[in-house]
């Protein structure tokens, strides 16, 4: 009989033998027969409401594909890690993927942060990585050529809100309130006073605040107290925080549109601000409803039946076509060498994605796409436009 | 000092003995595993310096800090923002001040320069700070922490704020981060079991006889402060030159916790218990994030669990903290001599 020491000892090397020998790439599956893509998403930590959706999204899609009989005959292997929001583990798991794994190319990721800790390593290994949601234009330029996104930069989703403000709302000034405290919101309300004072607008005040705040009094008690009433207010700010943010400004009788990006992309902008939230317009990548083109609503039902809930927002959609492009580039690249796929993936033209046509112009790393606005009316969204700016400020 | 002492040749022998092993693991390791094996070692490395540097002040003299990790954010701003090549600085730090845009420092010296800089920081905060005891000078510290992390946010000229700070040069390779973790452990040891090293536990386990024989507290826990502050700053440098890109928020709760529970379950008191603790609990996370991922044993299936490592780790810091309060090491140390001399009786308690 082994004591109880004894049998924690034992088990304990057991499973660390077993955990080993996973890390060092000795799985069962064969893998002559599969072509491997990496994909590290964030599935637990702060960025799970984003990443976990995407990777559901591309796993959708490689599914159908090999379900349809893969490329060439050979299925798909969604080769997954999760980063844990954690830059360490992201940079670790990005020499596993290339030194365990060997995947040719990888995708993963909705926020700009984790895409710089794994991008570098990345390129120095010269394979080809695709983000579904980090919309930092600047990426390819700080990382390099093996870096793409399957998604719009911010410079372009700011420079459509601009536009839609515009055009549609009839609106001339704006009061600018922004999250100070992440990438991505600081780009987009930089991006977005570039467009929209370009041609005519004007942003009469700004105010900041830091995303985790839960009273936004400060700001509010400023904005009332203006001589001159801006005619849309423009939040630069992430998911958590915006529910909130538009349930205060209601509550203190502010009556202007608010309009903002893709960070307002997610159920809690009406399960949290509720009857607050109706006028608000956000520009996203896809209108992800039943209402919406037969390809979105095709890819709605069969999420639907793979995971017993509806897409949460729209890196769901994106994480399914950028599976989709990858697949369609290893397809037309006929190989599995990295720097075909590469070549492959820049020369995309056109890519029917359900999330627009992805076309990456002169090989850049950013595509051309178009925008999606959608407001809220009566606490539920609808699609307000699809806009393509004239202008776009420079990354 | 609480291993045996040993003869002076034959200490310089075993120390020489465990320099050379480490050059050897150092050379050979790259071609024997893989590069991510390597990573491994070479975060295990770094939070080898920041854990033992950390359990200076909080094992040793008995202050619990929990602004260490503010001075690694320190160190690894201070050096990324040095080393940044100056093409670089003018691409992302357009707003740096001339003296500082105009040139840019190679590694090393760009590390020690961190270590200064939060050397220096540490004499300031220190002085007010280590005047306090118990849970005051841990709330204090955590204070120190959020104004670190404030700070880093709102000096967006020298730090692009709550942006991710990228473009760092990535030099961190196995040899310097072995290298420091060897500088690191034996500077530490050598102050920390030395006569000046002993007045650090006399006034953690009794700071009123202390006092009595005329040992005053502050220098001696201020001292100890600014030591583990310098050590890491070199840690945060060594981070920063790992990832390359970083942000305010990636030296913040989550990271300090890492390294308390590290310094916890391997002895707050010993040098060697740091090392033991950073060893245990990246080797088990690592394995269990490989685990969580699913298994394909043939006859067994276990599906994907995310999520789970962090469970399993969790309830393993639970039952060390039950079964062993004291970490496991406890204030032992694992020292070359026990390999060579049975310990003298009565040598320690």
């Amino acid at each position: 009989m082994i004591d109880r020491r004894q049998f924690i000892i034992r088990g304990a090397t057991v499973a660390a033998g077993a955990g080993l020998a996973s890390g060092l790439g000795l799985r069962t599956a064969s893998a002559a027969d599969t072509i491997k893509i990496g994909a590290p998403f964030n599935v637990t930590g702060a960025l799970s409401s984003l990443d976990a959706p995407a990777l559901n999204g591309a796993k959708l899609k490689v599914k159908e594909i090999n379900d349809a009989g893969g490329i060439g005959g050979k299925k798909i292997d969604l080769v997954i890690y999760d980063t844990k929001s954690d830059p360490t583990v992201i940079a670790s798991v990005a020499s596993q993927l290339l030194g365990s794994d060997k995947v040719p190319v990888a995708m993963g990721f909705t926020d700009s942060d984790s895409v710089l800790s794994l991008g570098p390593i990345f390129q120095q290994a010269g394979v080809p990585f695709v983000t579904p949601g980090a919309t930092s234009p600047k990426l390819p330029s700080q990382i390099g050529n093996d870096i793409f996104l399957a998604c719009f930069g911010d410079n372009v989703q700011a420079a459509a809100g601009a536009q839609f403000i515009k055009d549609k709302l009839k609106a001339k000034t704006a009061y600018l309130l922004r999250d100070n405290s992440t990438e991505y919101t600081t780009l987009l309300a930089k991006y977005f006073e570039e467009s929209f004072t370009h041609d005519g607008g004007k942003v009469i005040a700004r105010n900041d605040y830091k995303s985790g705040d839960k009273s936004f009094t400060a700001q509010i008690s400023k904005l009332k107290a203006m001589s001159e009433k801006p005619d849309v207010l423009y939040i630069s700010a992430m998911p958590d925080d915006i529910g909130l943010i538009v349930k205060q400004m209601r509550q203190a009788g502010v009556t202007q549109p608010i309009v903002g990006g893709d960070g307002y992309d997610t159920p809690l902008l009406i399960s949290v601000g509720g009857k607050a939230a109706n006028d608000t317009y956000y520009s996203t990548h896809a209108f992800i409803s039943e209402e919406s083109t037969p390809a979105i609503d095709k890819f709605y039902k069969a999420y639907k039946a793979a995971y017993g809930t509806v897409p949460e927002n729209a890196f769901a959609a994106l994480g399914y076509d950028t599976a989709g492009l990858i697949a369609d580039a290893i397809k037309r690249a006929g190989s599995e060498d990295p720097a075909k796929i590469r070549d492959a993936i820049a020369a995309t033209k056109d890519y029917p994605g359900i999330t627009g046509s992805i076309t990456y112009p002169d090989g850049q790393g950013v595509p051309q796409k178009t925008v999606t606005m959608i407001g809220v009316k009566d606490e539920k969204l609808f699609l307000a436009g699809e806009v393509t700016p004239s202008f776009i400020p420079k990354p | 000092m609480s291993g045996p002492a040993l003869s002076r040749p034959a200490g310089l022998i075993v120390f020489g003995a465990v320099l050379i092993l480490v050059a050897a693991v150092t050379l050979a390791l790259p071609h024997m595993v893989n590069n991510y094996l390597v990573r491994v070692v070479i975060v295990m490395c770094i939070d080898v310096i920041l854990v033992a540097s950390m359990g200076l002040g909080n094992g040793f003299t008995g202050v619990f800090s929990l602004g260490h990790v503010g001075f690694v954010a320190v160190g690894a701003y201070t050096s990324g923002i040095l080393s940044l090549p100056v093409t670089m600085k003018h691409a992302f730090l357009p707003d740096l001040p001339h003296w500082l845009a105009s040139f840019s420092l190679p590694f090393l010296p760009a590390t020690i320069a961190a270590g200064l800089v939060c050397a220096a920081l540490a004499a300031v905060v220190g002085a007010p700070l280590m005047r306090l005891s118990g849970y005051f000078v841990s709330v204090a510290t955590l204070g120190f922490l959020i104004i670190v992390n404030v700070v880093l946010i709102n000096a967006s000229d020298f730090t692009r704020g709550a942006r991710t700070f990228a473009g760092v040069p990535l030099q961190t390779t196995l040899p310097w981060a072995m290298g420091w973790m060897v500088v690191t452990l034996t500077v530490l040891a050598r102050i920390a079991y030395s006569p000046f090293g002993r007045r650090f536990r006399v006034v953690r386990e009794d700071p009123i006889a202390a006092r009595a024989v005329g040992l005053s507290i502050l220098p001696v826990r201020l001292s100890a402060f600014i030591v583990g502050a310098f050590f890491a700053g070199v840690g945060g440098s060594l981070y920063g030159h790992y990832l390359g890109a970083f942000s305010p928020a990636s030296f913040y709760l989550p990271y300090t916790f890492a390294l308390v529970s590290m310094l916890v379950i391997g002895g707050m008191g010993s040098i060697s218990g740091a090392v033991l603790g950073v060893v245990l609990v990246t080797v088990t996370s690592e394995v269990l994030r490989n685990l969580e991922r699913g298994l394909d044993l043939g006859v067994i299936h276990i599906p994907p669990l995310y999520g789970a490592s962090q469970i399993v780790l969790g309830m393993m810091f639970i039952l060390v903290m039950i079964f062993r309060p004291s970490g496991l090491m406890g204030d032992r140390e694992v020292s070359p001599g026990l390999f060579l001399r049975r310990k003298p009786t009565g040598e320690r308690e």
